[in-house]
C-alpha cells in the first residue's frame, strides 16, 4: 500500500547518524520519518560504550552546538567523564565519557518520541524509489510504499553485513540484527561507486569473574566535566571507574597459535580495517617487537555486570578468544558473555557526494555515517546531523549548507572524505584540521550555534543562553581593555606576584592576559583590577581568546589567502579530458570528484599544483573566449 | 608583436606581410605615410613561433625618439603593450611550454653566464625540489611524534621528550640552512654581486678597475679625483657575474662637481654587496684611510687592499691580523690579482659546490619563512599546540617552492617576472 502521509524528510537507520538527521530535519519544522527495523535498538551503542575523545569530543560539541542530542544524551548517561589532554593547550583538550548503554539509549529514545514534526515507524527498508534520477519514498519489507521529497540514508554496518568468527561466518548487521540485503542489491544496481570494508569488536566480559585488584584504578576527573553547552554535572548518574590491565607474552602466543584460523589472515576477510583500530591478532603481527598492549576494562553500565574490555577487538574463534583472555592478568578466571567478532559491509565512495551529503547521482537522496566509510557513533551523529538540515534544506527546495574547514571539524570530515576518499574507515584526528586552533571544543559553540540559528535547528533555550555567553565575553574583554595598568600606581610586590615580573610601562589587563603565563584568576587580584566574571565558561574563553589571539590572526589571514580558490568555482558539469596538459591520471580524478569549487580541486589527492595552474589557465581562456565570442 | 591576426598592424606599419621567416628589409610607416625608420621586420606565422600566434619583430635604430613613434603607430593601430611575462604566458597557454619549462625559461634568459645556465637545467631537472623533498620528509618524520604525542595520549607510543624534540628540531634546522646556502648561491649566479671600490683619491681604484675587467673602462691619471661619477663594470670570476662600481675618491673638496661625485660614491656604498677599501702600501693606513673606514656602512662586508706593492717590492699575500682581512696586490703589475678573484668569491659567499640550485628569491623567501617558523617552533617547545603549528607552517613554506596551494600566485610571479625576451 502506499502510506497515506507524504513527508518532507525520510530517515532510513535509527543509529548516531539517524537519529540527529531525523532530529535536525525535525526540528527545522520538516515532516519527518523515521523508519528503523527495530524501535528497540534506537540509539544503541554497538561498539564501545564511550563518547567522545579526541577530535570525536570536538565533533560532538559541534553537534551540541548545532541543537543534536548527542551530547546532552551522554550527559545523561555519563559513568565517567574525563578531559583527555588537559596539560596541554585548549585547541587539543577533548571530553569523554564512558556511558550507560541502557540510559543512553533512553536518552535518545526520549528525544525521539518526544520531537515535534516527527514521527518513528518499525520496518526494514528493502527499496527506494527514484524516478528520473530524483528519490521519491522508499519500499520496506512489507511492501509498504512512503513517498518523501528527500531520503537519508544511514543504514551503517547493516548493507550485506558479514560477521566473521573464527572460520564461521554469517550474514548480519550487527550481532542479534539481521542484514539488509535487499536494499544493498538494490543500492548496487545505481552503479553508486562501491567498496568493502570491515570493523570490530572485543569480546565481553561478566564484570562478576574480573579480579580487579590486580587491575589499574582509572577514575573520572573531579570536578565532573559536562558535555553539552546546556549540560550539568547533576544530571550525571552515579561515577564509576574504569581498569587498566595488559597482555602479555603468553597471551600473545596463545594468539600467534590461532592465527591460522584467522579469518583475517586466512584471507577470508577482504574488507579494509582501520589503522589506527586494529583487532589484537593485528597488533601483535604487525608490531612483533611489543611485548604487552594494554587494556581498558570499560564498565558497560550501572545496571549490568558486562565489562567492554577495549583493546582486544578479535575475529578469532571463541576457543581462541576464551584462553587469550584468560592469559590476561586479572581475567585468569573471566565469563565471556559475548563473543568479539569482524563485520564487513558495504560503503559507498565519499567521492560521489556532495558537500551536503547529497548523492551527486540521485537527486534528493542523502547518505550519513559509516555508509560514506566512516567509523565511530561521532562522526555518524555528525553526518547524520549536516544531512538531516541539508535533506531538509532541499525539501524546501532552499540552498545547501555545510560549514567550511575552518569553521568545524564537521566541515574538515566532510571535505576530506568527499575530496580524497577512504582508503579505511575514516575517523576525526586533530592533526587533520589545518585549523586546529580555532576549531576547539570551547567554542563550538562560538562557531556554530548562530549559523543553527538561522538553519532552524537551535530551540530558544539554547538560543538565549549562548547570546547571554557571548555579549558577557565581549563585555568583560571590552573592560579588559579599558582597564589600564599603571607600574607607579602598584605594589611592586603585587606586580611581580602576579606577573612574575616588573612592568616597564602602562599596560591593559586584555594586554596582560595575553602573555603565556598569566591566567585571569591571578590577573584579577591584582589592585584595581575591578571584579571578575562568574562565569567560568567565560572567564575561560576570554583568557584563550586573548591566549591565541596572535595565532588565530595568523591562521585568519592563511584563510583568506586561500578563500579566493574556495570561492572561485567549477562548472557543475565538466568534462576534465577536455583540460589541455593535464595528465590522464588527474583528468579521471577530477572527472570522478567533480569538485565544486578550485579550492576543493586543490585538496584532492594527487592533485599537483601544476594541474591547477593549468585548470586556472584554462578556466581563464574559456573566460577569454566566451568574452571574445 | 604577438596575436591571433597582426595583419591590419603590420600592413599599416611596413605596407605589405612579410616573407615569413625571412629578414625583410622595410620602412616603418606613420599614418600618413611618410618613413619613421627603415629596418628589418621578422614574420614568424602561427604556429610556428615562439607565442604560437603570429609573431613579428621589427628592428629599428635605437633612440628613444624613433621607438616611441613607432610604439605609437603600432598602438594606434590596434595593438596594446604587453604585461610583463605576457609573451611565455601565451606561450604556455598554447602549448609551447609547460609550466616547469616556463620558469626554468625564465633563468635561462637571466642567466648571464654558461655556469647558471647548467644550474637552471639542474634545477629543471628537479635537484632543487629533492633537497626540499627530502627536508620535508624530516620534517614529517618530527610532525609525526607532536602529533601523536596530541592525538593519542592515552596510547603506549614512545613520546619525544623536550630534549629529543629540539635535537631533531635542531637537525631540521641545519638541513635547512644547507640547502638555503645552496639556494643563494645560484641567487648569486643569477643576481650577481655589487662590489663597490672605495678609498681615498689616488690610491689606483681605477686602475684595479681596468685590472680585474681587462678593459681601460676608467680614465686614469696622476691627478687625484680624476675619477668624478660613478663608473660600472660587469665582470666575471668563474662564472660569477660581479658588478664592479669606480667612486670617486672621499676626500673634503671643493670642486662642486667632485663634491657630487663623492657624495654619489657614498650613496653607491650604502648598496654594496661588499666594499673594497683600497690604501696606499707606500703610505700605510693613515688619517684620512681611518676616517674613510669608520664611515663606511658598518655591517656591509669589507676587504682592505693594500696597493701599489710593486714600489715597495714587497710579495702578494692576504693578512688576516684581526677582523679585518687585508690584501697586497698591484694594479699596475697585475700580482696579487688571482689571490683577489678568489677572495672575492669566497667572500660573495662562493663554494664550487656540486648542486647549486638555480634559485629565485621566490624560493628563498620561502626558505627564509620556513626558517623563521621553526625558530619560533623552538621558543614553544613547551606548549606542543604552537610547536605543532609553526613546523605546519614552516612545512607550508617549503611547499610553496614546488607550488602546492598558491598555485595561482605562483603564475603571476612566474609570469611576471618574463619581463625580458619575447
Amino acid at each position: 500500500m502506499d502510506f497515506p502521509k507524504h513527508f518532507d524528510v525520510i530517515v532510513v537507520g535509527g543509529g548516531h547518524a539517524g537519529t540527529e538527521a531525523a532530529l535536525a530535519a525535525a526540528r527545522m519544522g520538516r515532516a519527518t520519518l523515521l523508519l528503523t527495523h527495530n524501535i528497540e535498538t534506537l540509539g544503541l551503542m554497538s561498539c564501545n560504550p564511550s563518547i567522545g575523545g579526541i577530535g570525536k569530543g570536538h565533533l560532538v560539541k559541534e553537534v551540541d552546538a548545532l541543537g543534536g542530542v548527542m551530547a546532552t544524551a551522554a550527559d545523561a548517561a555519563g559513568i565517567q567523564f574525563r578531559i583527555l589532554n588537559a596539560s596541554k593547550g585548549p585547541a587539543v583538550r577533548a571530553t569523554r565519557a564512558q556511558a550507560d548503554r541502557a540510559l543512553y539509549k533512553q536518552a535518545i529514545r526520549e528525544r525521539l518520541e518526544n520531537q515535534p514534526n516527527l514521527w518513528l515507524f518499525q520496518q526494514a527498508v528493502d527499496d527506494l524509489l527514484v524516478e528520473n534520477d530524483r528519490v521519491s519514498g522508499v519500499v520496506t519489507q512489507l511492501g509498504l510504499r512512503f513517498a518523501a521529497r528527500t531520503v537519508v540514508l544511514t543504514a551503517g554496518t547493516f548493507l550485506s553485513g558479514l560477521i566473521h568468527i573464527g572460520q564461521a561466518s554469517y550474514q548480519a548487521g550487527r550481532a542479534g540484527d539481521p542484514p539488509s540485503l535487499s536494499l544493498a542489491r538494490r543500492l548496487r544496481e545505481f552503479h553508486l561507486p562501491a567498496g568493502r570494508l570491515k570493523t570490530g569488536t572485543p569480546p565481553r566480559i561478566d564484570g562478576r569473574s574480573v579480579n580487579y585488584s590486580e587491575m589499574v584504578e582509572q577514575p573520572g576527573d573531579t570536578p565532573v566535566p559536562v558535555f553539552s553547552f546546556l549540560g550539568q554535572a547533576q544530571q550525571h548518574p552515579q561515577q564509576l571507574p574504569c581498569w587498566v590491565t595488559h597482555t602479555n607474552r603468553r597471551t600473545h602466543d596463545i594468539i600467534r597459535g590461532g592465527l591460522d584460523r584467522s579469518p583475517l589472515f586466512t584471507g577470508v576477510i577482504e574488507g579494509v580495517g582501520p589503522r589506527y583500530c586494529p583487532s589484537i591478532e593485528d597488533k601483535i603481527t604487525r608490531f612483533a617487537d611489543k611485548e604487552s598492549h594494554q587494556i581498558f576494562l570499560e564498565p558497560e553500565g550501572l545496571h549490568t555486570h558486562e565489562i567492554y574490555p577495549n583493546g582486544i577487538s578479535t575475529s578469532l574463534p571463541f576457543d581462541v578468544q576464551l584462553e587469550l583472555v584468560r592469559s590476561i592478568r586479572g581475567l585468569e578466571n573471566a565469563h565471556i558473555t559475548r563473543s568479539g567478532y569482524a563485520i564487513e559491509y558495504d560503503y559507498f565512495d565519499p567521492c560521489g557526494l556532495k558537500h551536503s551529503l547529497e548523492t551527486r547521482a540521485i537527486r534528493g537522496l542523502f547518505f550519513a555515517g559509516q555508509i560514506n566509510g566512516t567509523t565511530g557513533y561521532e562522526e555518524a551523529a555528525a553526518q547524520g546531523l549536516l544531512a538531516g538540515i541539508n535533506a531538509a534544506l532541499l525539501a524546501r527546495e532552499q540552498e545547501s549548507w555545510y560549514p567550511r574547514r575552518d569553521e568545524a571539524y564537521l566541515g574538515v570530515m566532510v571535505d576530506d572524505l568527499i575530496m580524497r576518499g577512504v582508503s579505511e574507515p575514516y575517523r576525526m584526528f586533530t592533526s587533520r584540521a589545518e585549523y586546529r586552533l580555532q576549531l576547539r571544543e570551547d567554542n563550538a559553540d562560538l562557531r556554530l550555534t548562530e549559523t543553527g540559528r538561522c538553519l532552524g535547528v537551535v530551540d530558544d533555550a539554547r538560543w538565549q543562553a549562548f547570546e547571554q555567553k557571548r555579549e558577557a565575553i565581549i563585555r568583560e574583554q571590552e573592560r579588559l581593555k579599558s582597564v589600564w595598568v599603571n607600574p607607579r600606581m602598584l605594589v611592586q610586590e603585587d606586580i611581580e606576584r602576579v606577573l612574575g615580573k616588573g612592568l616597564e610601562r602602562e599596560y591593559s589587563l586584555y594586554e596582560l592576559l595575553r602573555r603565556p603565563d598569566v591566567g585571569y584568576a591571578e590577573l584579577m587580584t591584582l589592585p584595581g583590577a575591578g571584579d571578575p566574571v562568574e562565569d567560568v565558561a567565560v572567564a575561560g574563553q576570554v583568557e584563550i581568546q586573548a591566549k591565541y589571539s596572535g595565532y588565530i590572526e595568523r591562521q585568519r589571514e592563511e584563510i583568506a589567502r586561500h578563500e579566493q580558490y574556495e570561492s572561485m568555482a567549477l562548472p557543475a558539469v565538466m568534462d576534465y579530458r577536455t583540460v589541455r596538459g593535464l595528465s590522464v591520471e588527474v583528468q579521471q580524478k577530477l572527472n570522478r570528484h567533480m569538485p565544486e569549487t578550485v579550492g576543493q580541486a586543490a585538496r584532492i589527492s594527487g592533485i599537483t599544483p601544476a594541474a591547477i595552474s593549468l585548470l586556472l589557465v584554462h578556466l581563464k581562456r574559456g573566460f577569454q573566449n566566451a568574452r571574445r565570442a | 608583436m604577438s596575436g591571433q591576426s597582426l595583419d591590419p598592424v603590420v600592413r599599416g606599419v611596413l605596407g605589405k606581410i612579410p616573407v615569413p621567416r625571412c629578414a625583410t628589409y622595410s620602412s616603418f610607416l606613420d599614418a600618413q605615410g611618410q618613413a619613421i625608420d627603415r629596418g628589418i621586420a621578422l614574420f614568424f606565422p602561427a604556429p610556428h613561433s615562439y607565442t604560437g600566434e603570429d609573431v613579428v619583430e621589427l628592428q629599428g635604430h635605437g633612440g628613444p625618439a624613433v621607438l616611441q613613434l613607432l610604439l605609437q603607430r603600432c598602438l594606434e593601430l590596434g595593438a596594446r603593450l604587453a604585461q610583463p611575462g605576457e609573451f611565455t604566458r601565451r606561450a604556455f597557454l598554447n602549448d609551447k611550454l609547460d609550466l616547469a619549462q616556463a620558469e626554468s625559461v625564465a633563468d635561462l634568459i637571466d642567466a648571464t653566464t654558461a655556469q647558471a645556465a647548467r644550474s637552471a637545467m639542474r634545477s629543471l631537472q628537479g635537484e632543487f625540489s629533492r633537497a626540499i623533498r627530502s627536508l620535508v620528509e624530516k620534517m614529517i618524520a618530527l610532525r609525526m611524534l607532536v602529533e601523536a604525542m596530541l592525538d593519542f595520549p592515552e596510547e603506549e607510543i614512545p613520546m619525544p621528550d623536550v630534549v629529543q624534540r629540539d635535537a631533531q628540531l635542531g637537525a631540521l634546522h641545519e638541513e635547512l640552512e644547507q640547502i638555503l646556502r645552496l639556494a643563494q648561491q645560484g641567487c648569486l649566479l643569477r643576481e650577481g654581486a655589487h662590489i663597490v671600490l672605495a678609498g681615498k683619491p689616488n690610491v689606483g681604484k681605477s686602475s684595479l678597475l681596468n685590472c680585474l675587467s681587462g678593459e681601460e673602462v676608467a680614465l686614469v691619471s696622476e691627478t687625484p679625483g680624476t675619477t668624478r661619477d660613478v663608473i660600472r663594470q660587469a665582470i666575471q670570476i668563474a662564472g660569477v657575474p660581479l658588478h664592479i662600481m669606480d667612486t670617486a675618491g672621499l676626500r673634503a673638496s671643493q670642486d662642486v662637481v667632485e663634491q657630487m661625485g663623492i657624495a654619489r660614491a657614498r650613496s653607491t656604498l650604502q648598496k654594496a654587496d661588499l666594499i673594497l677599501i683600497l690604501l696606499d702600501t707606500t703610505d700605510g693606513i693613515g688619517p684620512e684611510d681611518r676616517k674613510i673606514l669608520d664611515e663606511l656602512p658598518p655591517d656591509t662586508p669589507r676587504l682592505l687592499i693594500h696597493n701599489k706593492i710593486d714600489l715597495l717590492d714587497q710579495p702578494a699575500r692576504i693578512e688576516q691580523p684581526g677582523k679585518e682581512c687585508h690584501l697586497y696586490l698591484s694594479a699596475k703589475t697585475g700580482a696579487g690579482l688571482e689571490l683577489l678573484r678568489d677572495k672575492l668569491l669566497a667572500l660573495m659567499g662562493w663554494h664550487q659546490e656540486a648542486g647549486v640550485f638555480m634559485a629565485r628569491e621566490r624560493h628563498i623567501r620561502a626558505l627564509l619563512a620556513a626558517q623563521e617558523h621553526l625558530q619560533r617552533a623552538a621558543g614553544e617547545s613547551a606548549r606542543a599546540e604552537f610547536f605543532a603549528e609553526e613546523l605546519r607552517l614552516a612545512q607550508e613554506q617549503l611547499n610553496s617552492i614546488t607550488g602546492e596551494f598558491t598555485a595561482d600566485d605562483l603564475l603571476g610571479e612566474i609570469f611576471s617576472r618574463f619581463c625580458i625576451g619575447k
